[in-house]
């Protein structure tokens, strides 16, 4: 039968569902760019509060961010700039076939994941230091604003949710060194490399509008 | 195999460049201590500048199907949405709210 022969000559990684390797990728990539959309709705909420807070106490924000460092901030920008680099270029290298490289880029993007989170654990610690936790929990008195707790209760909401992200993510670059190792990518497939880059630039995005809105308020 | 054209090194190595310069940029700006409004509005701008080149050419929407372009602006969109109507509410309270 006609249709026999067309499953017959697909490659070993399309489903059968799927009318080529293609298809299969395209299909892929759409479902994760859904997922990032969810994603960003999700933080949305959080943004949401922050800008609810932000217009109502508007001095609450400009003197509670002088707590949070600038430069630890604009170090972790960087860092995340280059991780996003890291990961697109290890894109490239699966689609050149370039095993090591994918293997070695997809580790420096690990490496700068925990680089992050470093320091985001030396910012908290210092704050924690101070007395300044979230919510009720809150013992700071440095700030002169009945609602001080506020600001930290979003603060930590935000950066905390974005560092889960980071984290789920180094479990997930990790699974790709993991495969890219047993030989599970070639240039005909790398999907999963191509999706789980998505969702690293995407916590990328979320931390480039984080950063001035938390720490640049002067 | 179209679809899999990969980028040139020397994209990906600018793009990075040009995020790191505008994140100094952002920093920058905020010794010169604009005032109010329009300092949030330049490091928002700057923001979205950074998060457009991350999505058009990491993220590859710029050589992509469109339709992917749609499905992202669409959360945008939303996000808007989100914002204006709780606006909307908080603005306009004659009553404030009670501890917060």
């Amino acid at each position: 039968m006609a249709n026999s022969k067309q499953i017959a000559e697909k490659a070993p990684h399309v489903l059968h569902h799927f009318v080529d390797s293609d298809q299969q990728f395209e299909s892929s990539k759409l479902g994760m760019w859904i997922f990032l959309v969810t994603e960003i709705l999700f933080f949305g909420g959080l943004f949401v509060a922050y800008i609810v807070y932000r217009a109502l106490h508007p001095e609450l924000f400009i003197m509670a961010a002088e707590q949070l460092d600038t430069t630890m901030g604009a170090i972790n920008t960087a860092v995340l700039i280059a991780s996003s680099l890291t990961i697109a270029m290890a894109i490239r290298a699966a689609q050149l076939n370039q095993k090591r490289n994918l293997i070695i880029l997809l580790s420096s993007t690990i490496a700068l994941a925990f680089t992050f989170m470093v320091i985001k654990y030396f910012e908290y610690t210092h704050k924690f230091d101070l007395g300044i936790y979230p919510g009720s929990y809150y013992t700071f008195e440095g700030i002169d604003h009945e609602l001080a707790s506020v600001f930290f209760s979003i603060y930590y909401m935000m950066t905390a949710l974005h560092g889960i992200h980071v984290v789920i993510g180094i479990v997930f670059i990790g699974i790709l060194v993991y495969k890219a190792s047993k030989d599970k990518f070639s240039p005909e497939y790398y999907t999963p490399v191509e999706i789980t880059a998505l969702y690293w630039h995407l916590v990328d995005i979320i931390w480039i509008f984080l950063f001035p809105l938390l720490y640049l308020i002067d | 195999m179209s679809a899999h054209h990969a980028l040139p090194l020397n994209t990906l190595l600018y793009t990075a460049g040009a995020l790191l310069i505008l994140t100094i940029i952002t920093v920058a700006v905020t010794w010169l201590h604009i005032p109010e409004p329009f300092n949030v509005v330049v490091a928002l701008g700057i923001a979205t500048i950074k998060a457009t080149l991350v999505a058009l050419i990491f993220m590859n929407l710029y050589w992509d199907n469109k339709f992917n372009t749609v499905v992202f602006l669409s959360s945008i969109v939303f996000f808007l949405v989100f914002v204006l109507i709780t606006l909307l509410d908080t603005l306009f309270r004659d009553v404030p709210f009670g501890i917060y």
